[in-house]
């Protein structure tokens, strides 16, 4: 594993009015690592993520992507640069079929603008061309390739997560973020789900994840922050996380 | 009915050969100058309606002033043919550029503005380009309209009514495929992917705000190439050409023939416009009957009659089924 920090987060303070969401939160992604945010529910998480991938403005605090300051920057340039996301209550494209979410994932890569479309030119023709391709490489991998005609949203709902899996992965980035990828799923789909994200770290990505499934977190993450009431209360490796009192504290209450 | 659909979806590329030499042919055998001038008039509003299904059908945003556009092309090629003297290859042109630009103008305000707001916006810049029309008196000769405008010739030689339709049939199936063009492609994903859920269409890397403002200017600079046609071919225009009521009809058409479907605006175009000169006989009645008819529609088939399909997509999984049935 190497140590180069790809994702930093820097006193990141988000407040909506007098409600602190988020308060001087700092966090760290390094290449090649998974890393696990868990905390009771309304901690700040999906704040912390929204903050990450430019869905909120930080109120205070930077955000850095390797060694460029991100703080501010909007969710299309910072998927751009290399961090795409799923989300915790799915968002597919209900009128698209499969194929076609999975090659919207590729935008952000490819750059034929409206007159290459109207003129057909090679450049357009050529980029579609390599869209298509790596789109079905990525559902072959995620093994939805046989439904790739069919429309996004009639898929039961693990395969749903799959898509979303493969819609992030399509737009080739370094950092995947997943807002609790094992929500609403059986033993079995989370167990295959832990395997799919080891394959994916192996692959090259460095991933970061919201969960709440805590046997989940502990078998995979290399390492976790804890957020209680927008803070981080402890971050290390799962067993040391495991072993904290203050952890403890923040999910069971305090030992009179 | 969806065995129908299958069969179409099948043979797509024949069925538009067939409509598209069912159109060429009809100036032919359909010789009077009313069937040609109603012929005509259903193909600007083909094109008028084709329009407005860019940005409501496929973009999702409701334009409900689209005479506003329709009226701004009419007007561009009316000043310009009349006071400069321009071809009319010019004029449309410049038409086409005008409206456009107004289109990406009035697309500003979808970047704080959502579904229907911009609706009323959209009603707005109608109302506003009429009262401009009426009032500038300089430049249109407000409601006295402008007359005398130069009818369709080229090197010298004047375009029959024949020639005419011909002209109008040509851009209609230019814009046909300037829209399948757009559609198949990255900035047609781009288009769905924002149309179905703005959010994760950012979170993918689409910039929601530019696809809005694009195809605001793409659909308007269509609208105007209508109407720069309509300003030659009619010969006269005013104000009262480009009113709300107008508006209310293209987006009957669009609507009703079924939204995100380049045939639906076909058959919707041609219908508004071929009933009520159907229904001529039956005087005041005609209003009722086809208040009536737009009404079992929207509880029929609110999404249109050819709303909702996407040929591609099912002749996709017919090839899937067929594989597995050889299998």
């Amino acid at each position: 594993m190497s140590n180069e920090v790809i994702l930093r987060a820097k006193q990141v303070t988000q407040r909506f009015g007098g409600l602190c969401a988020v308060h001087n939160a700092d966090l760290e992604v390094r290449k090649h690592e998974i890393v696990g945010i868990i905390g009771p529910n309304g901690a700040g998480k999906s704040t912390l993520f929204n903050n990450i991938t430019g869905m909120y403005k930080p109120t205070e605090g930077q955000i850095y992507f390797h060694d460029m300051d991100i703080t501010g920057k909007t969710p299309y340039e910072i998927t751009k640069l290399g961090m795409a996301r799923t989300f915790q209550n799915i968002r597919l494209f209900p009128t698209m079929t499969v194929l076609e979410n999975v090659m919207l994932g590729v935008h952000s890569k490819t750059k034929a603008n409206l007159l290459d479309v109207i003129f057909k030119t090679k450049r357009a023709k050529k980029e579609e061309e390599e869209t298509l391709k790596k789109a079905e490489e990525i559902l072959k991998l995620t093994g939805l390739y046989e439904a790739r005609y069919n429309y996004a949203t009639s898929l039961p709902y693990g395969y749903q997560r799959h898509l979303e899996f493969s819609r992030a992965l399509a737009s080739s980035p370094e950092l995947l973020l997943f807002d609790e990828p094992a929500a609403g799923m059986n033993e079995r789909e989370t167990k295959e789900l832990s395997d799919f994200i080891f394959k994916l770290r192996d692959m090259g990505y460095s991933i970061l994840l919201i969960e709440h499934d805590m046997k989940l977190v502990m078998s995979i993450c290399d390492r976790i922050y804890v957020l209680d009431h927008g803070e981080v209360i402890a971050n290390g490796e799962p067993e040391e996380v495991r072993n904290n009192p203050d952890v403890i504290e923040a999910y069971l209450g305090k030992e009179e | 009915m969806k065995r129908l659909l299958h069969v179409w979806a099948k043979h797509e590329k024949y069925v538009n050969v067939v409509l598209f030499a069912a159109a060429v042919v009809y100036p032919l055998i359909f010789t009077r100058q009313y069937l040609i001038n109603v012929g005509i008039l259903c193909l600007v509003y083909v094109l008028l309606s084709l329009s407005l299904n860019v940005l409501t059908g496929y973009m999702g945003i409701t334009g409900l002033g689209w005479a506003g556009f329709f009226g701004i092309g009419a007007y561009t090629a009316a000043i310009l043919s009349t006071k400069a003297g321009w071809n009319f290859i010019l004029t449309f042109l410049a038409a086409m550029a005008v409206t456009g630009m107004f289109g990406l103008l009035i697309g500003m305000p979808t970047r704080k503005l959502s579904g229907r707001y911009v609706a009323i916006v959209t009603m707005a810049f109608c109302e506003i380009c009429r009262a401009l029309e009426t009032n500038m008196d300089w430049l249109t000769r407000g409601s006295r309209g402008i007359p005398n405008i130069p009818r369709l010739e080229l090197f010298g030689m004047k375009f029959n009514k024949q020639a005419q339709y011909y002209l109008i049939l040509f851009l209609v199936l230019l814009a046909v495929i300037v829209m399948g063009r757009i559609v198949n492609s990255r900035i047609g994903r781009g288009v769905l992917a924002v149309k179905d859920d703005d959010i994760a269409a950012s979170a993918m890397g689409v910039n929601p705000f530019s696809y809005k403002v694009m195809i605001f200017g793409v659909a308007a600079s269509l609208a105007g190439l209508a109407g720069a046609f309509y300003a030659h071919y009619i010969g006269f225009i005013d104000p009262s050409n480009f009113t709300f009521d107008q508006s209310t009809i293209i987006i009957s058409m669009t609507i009703m023939g079924g939204l995100g479907n380049p045939m639906g605006s076909v058959l919707g175009a041609v219908t508004l416009t071929v009933l009520p000169e159907i229904l001529r006989p039956l005087m005041d009645v005609r209003q009722i009957v086809y208040g009536v008819m737009l009404i079992i529609m929207m509880i029929v088939r609110p999404q249109g009659i050819l709303g909702g399909f996407n040929l591609k997509h099912i002749r996709q999984q017919d090839s899937v089924h067929k594989e597995v049935r050889n299998e």
